[in-house]
């Protein structure tokens, strides 16, 4: 999941693929068939197969097919049962887990306590872990036997079970992370307890997971094989959709959705996913450090437009950081629900600003349209064109006025503001502060109360709208992209293709 | 020869010194920090730093080249900051598919180009020669990224003859081999062809009317005897510079038309590792594209004395 993958994907497609309203997935086309292979197009190719190293969302798509984590999500968000069969959360600061029995990971060793405890401890000390943060909270795990551990929290936190169904929830076997030795990220063989095990990884080529024969959740997989291609263009993924060369994306150009829905080859839905579109205004620097000009730029901008020309109506209009898929969505946040111009020009107008974004088509449509809607508001906008990584290194230092940065975000709400809004906070390119802000933000992840949170993510998402650090314009979706041999397809919001129940027929 | 040879080897390293200092110095002062490619949606103040310290770029920047240089010349190439992969391993992994696509590219540009190039010089002015003077404005002109895009529409989405993309190797199943590499090699071999096409066709001119053609002819040799062993090996003289050339260029053309057709070479890890920032993997990179053109011209040259044995290397 890459945050700046932003511009690059986000404008282009997973805003471009959000929306719609779909159908929701789930197509089961009859009794499941056991056997075939599926080929799956990755928009960019993999760095490692550690979830301790991984920082990409592609990664995390073949992840969720070869390891298993602590805890799964259902469609609606809500945390199930995954390696953890049970938990007890009601200490706050000690949270007690009853692991499943009979798991093995594919090198045929068993998963337990201590698998659980090492693993945590890896990507808690690991020398080039990315976990870190994640796990910041944890202060130890106890095993209290083979099929109870015991989490120790140096702090209360509310998103430690969300956390621990992505990567730092992920368990790998010990002794196969031993045995690959300085290459396990490049072949992981045997590490996983998932429903496929790694086989090969060609890079730039093809990555090939088999069938876990003994997988512990009973009659799955389907299938017998997934081989995984990097396509790092969306037009090419579609090309090699037609001709059959891949049976599934997770993205394609929102300018092709139409068609694609039209021919009956092949099958599209989607779901409203879990990140949000839109701008960064550095609050840090003129002229936006002028709450005014900031209000004025998000009064100008009509997102129906956005949508409308260059979404081609996939996604929904957003107005704040949480999306409707998630339990903390507030559908009554909508103060600047339609472009005004006029009120605008009354807020602040005259000035002129620079805005940073790729090369990428869409964005660049993007970045001229939003020109053309503040300049009715007496705003200049200047739109500057980067090649990625000279824009990723500007925006994370402040060095811009606006940015256009999208999130592909995450399954608790905290992720999707605290970083980007707290003080301070890893994704604050923005150098915005408010202490009310804060105080809710503080308040929310510490709370266990689902309702509390809930206010206080409203009350910090009015508060972060109407100061305007980010514009926000719309939420993408989670779509199924696949020919029409593909059954039993389980959409999720958070982006992710899940293959364990997935059939061809 | 061998002492010719040996100098020219001995030549060849204050020239791929200087190569490593003028890559390794452009892309280090390329704006872009590999530290937040790296860490993507994850990053922190302290996993930068952390980043940072492990890839040494927290050290001065001709502290850091000459410890690069320093494990190069041992054999080290490093390993890549993306992915952890050993340079030298990544770069080995994917040579095969590139050299598969530029050995196929270049056949394909000489079986087209040394025919139609000699028919267009011995019937000048003919339709034959128009047609190939076109052919060669067209293929001059025509970019190969444009070629590829409408030979992956066309031949594979539209008519299904070929493959999107993948690439199988030649010993594993040389037919779908043949008919993965296809649409690729045609794309990044038909710059190539229009270019031989030309210098065929045009020293084949010049050959052509010199005296000892014309005493071959008067001896009794046959028409199509002196053309094709006559003249034509004299001629293929500038053609076998410019394929030289070509062969020492296979990385640099394969960039763009691996990427359209996602075609695993390293053609296409270059550009990953150029827009990822990952020096190791790119200095390494260049540094085999540096050394391909330098003895692809070595060979060249020991090719002429062959060609042509007035040409002497004492």
């Amino acid at each position: 999941m890459r945050r700046v993958g932003v511009g690059l994907t986000c404008f282009l497609l997973l805003a471009a693929c959000g929306g719609g309203g779909g159908g929701g997935g789930n197509q089961s086309g009859g009794a499941p068939k056991n056997g075939g292979t599926a080929t799956i197009a990755l928009e960019s190719e993999l760095r490692t197969l550690d979830p301790m190293d991984s920082s990409l969302l592609v990664e995390r798509e073949v992840f969720y097919n070869m390891y298993d984590s602590l805890f799964t999500i259902d469609p609606s968000l809500a945390i199930k049962p995954g390696l953890v069969k049970s938990w007890d959360v009601s200490d706050p600061l000690n949270y007690k887990f009853t692991l499943q029995t009979g798991v093995k990971y594919h090198d045929g060793t068993a998963f337990s306590g201590q698998s659980v405890k090492a693993n945590i401890e890896r990507y808690k000390n690991g020398a080039t872990s990315r976990r870190k943060s994640d796990l910041a909270s944890v202060k130890s795990v106890e095993v209290v036997d083979d099929g109870h551990v015991t989490f120790h929290l140096s702090t209360q936190n509310a998103t430690l079970l969300a956390t621990l169904v992505d990567r730092a929830g992920m368990m790998l076997s010990m002794d196969a992370v031993a045995k690959g030795g300085a290459n396990f990220s490049l072949a992981p063989v045997g590490a996983g307890s998932g429903p496929f095990e790694f086989v090969e990884w060609k890079r730039n080529d093809h990555l090939t997971l088999k069938k876990n024969s003994s997988y512990w959740r009973a009659g799955l997989p389907h299938l017998d094989g997934l081989t995984y291609r990097a396509i790092p263009d969306v037009n090419a993924i579609l090309a090699a959709l037609k001709t059959g060369d891949i049976d599934i994306a997770r993205t394609i150009a929102a300018k092709d959705v139409a068609s694609l829905k039209a021919d009956t080859s092949f099958v599209y839905h989607d779901v409203p996913a879990i990140g949000f579109n839109g701008f960064e205004l550095n609050a840090g620097a003129a002229p936006f450090n002028d709450p005014a000009k900031r209000q004025a730029v998000a009064m100008a901008v009509d997102r129906y437009s956005i949508l409308k020309n260059i979404n081609f109506n996939i996604g929904v209009v957003a107005y704040g950081p949480i999306p409707p898929s998630s339990w903390a969505f507030d559908g009554s946040e909508k103060i600047y629900d339609h472009a005004d111009a006029a009120k605008a020009k009354s807020t602040a107008t005259g000035f002129t600003f620079t805005f940073k974004t790729t090369s990428d088509p869409v964005n660049q449509q993007a970045a001229q349209l939003i020109q053309s809607e503040l300049a009715q508001a007496g705003i200049t906008m200047q739109i500057q064109t980067e090649e990625f990584a000279t824009y990723q290194q500007e925006c994370a230092n402040h060095q811009f006025q606006a940015c256009n940065v999208n999130w592909s975000g995450r399954i608790d709400p905290d992720g999707n503001m605290y970083a980007w809004w707290h003080t301070g906070g890893d994704f604050n390119d923005s150098a915005y502060t408010n202490s009310q802000v804060d105080g809710w933000l503080d308040d929310a992840r510490l709370s266990a109360d689902q309702g509390k949170r809930k206010l206080d993510y409203a009350n910090a998402q009015k508060q972060i709208v109407k100061d305007a650090p980010y514009v926000f314009t719309s939420f993408g979706v989670s779509a199924q992209i696949s020919n029409n041999k593909v059954h039993n397809f389980t959409l999720y919001p958070d982006l992710m293709i899940r293959m364990a129940e997935v059939w061809k027929g | 020869m061998t002492t010719y040879i040996l100098r020219r080897l001995v030549l060849m390293l204050p020239v791929a010194f200087l190569v490593t200092v003028g890559v390794f110095m452009l892309i280090h002062l390329t704006p872009g920090d590999p530290a937040l490619i790296v860490l993507g949606e994850d990053r922190s103040p302290q996993a930068i730093a952390q980043i940072h310290q492990e890839l040494g770029l927290d050290r001065p920047l001709y502290t850091q080249y000459f410890i690069w240089l320093g494990r190069v010349v041992h054999g080290d190439w490093g390993r890549s900051i993306t992915t952890h992969e050993p340079v030298a391993a990544a770069i080995t992994e994917r040579l095969p598919a590139t050299v598969e696509l530029g050995f196929v590219a270049l056949i394909w540009s000489l079986l087209v180009a040394i025919p139609l190039g000699t028919i267009a010089a011995v019937r000048r002015g003919s339709v034959v020669d128009k047609v190939a003077t076109g052919i060669t404005v067209a293929g001059v002109s025509v970019p190969n990224f444009f070629i590829g895009i409408v030979l992956i529409f066309t031949l594979s989405v539209s008519a299904r003859l070929f493959p999107f993309g993948g690439y199988v190797p030649f010993f594993q199943d040389p037919w779908e081999s043949l008919r993965h590499v296809a649409l690729p090699a045609i794309a990044l071999g038909t710059a190539g062809t229009a270019i031989n096409m030309r210098f065929t066709r045009s020293s084949m001119i010049e050959v052509l009317g010199h005296d000892y053609i014309r005493t071959a002819r008067a001896k009794g040799a046959s028409w199509r005897r002196v053309v094709f062993i006559h003249a034509l090996k004299n001629a293929l003289i500038p053609v076998v510079t410019i394929v030289g050339l070509q062969i020492g260029g296979i990385i640099e053309g394969a960039v763009v038309t691996e990427t359209v057709f996602t075609w695993p070479g390293v053609g296409r890890l270059a550009v990953e590792s150029i827009f990822n920032r990952d020096y190791t993997v790119v200095q390494g990179v260049v540094l085999l594209a540096a050394f391909s053109y330098m003895v692809a011209n070595l060979i060249v040259d020991l090719v002429y004395g062959w060609l042509d044995p007035r040409i002497s290397y004492a």
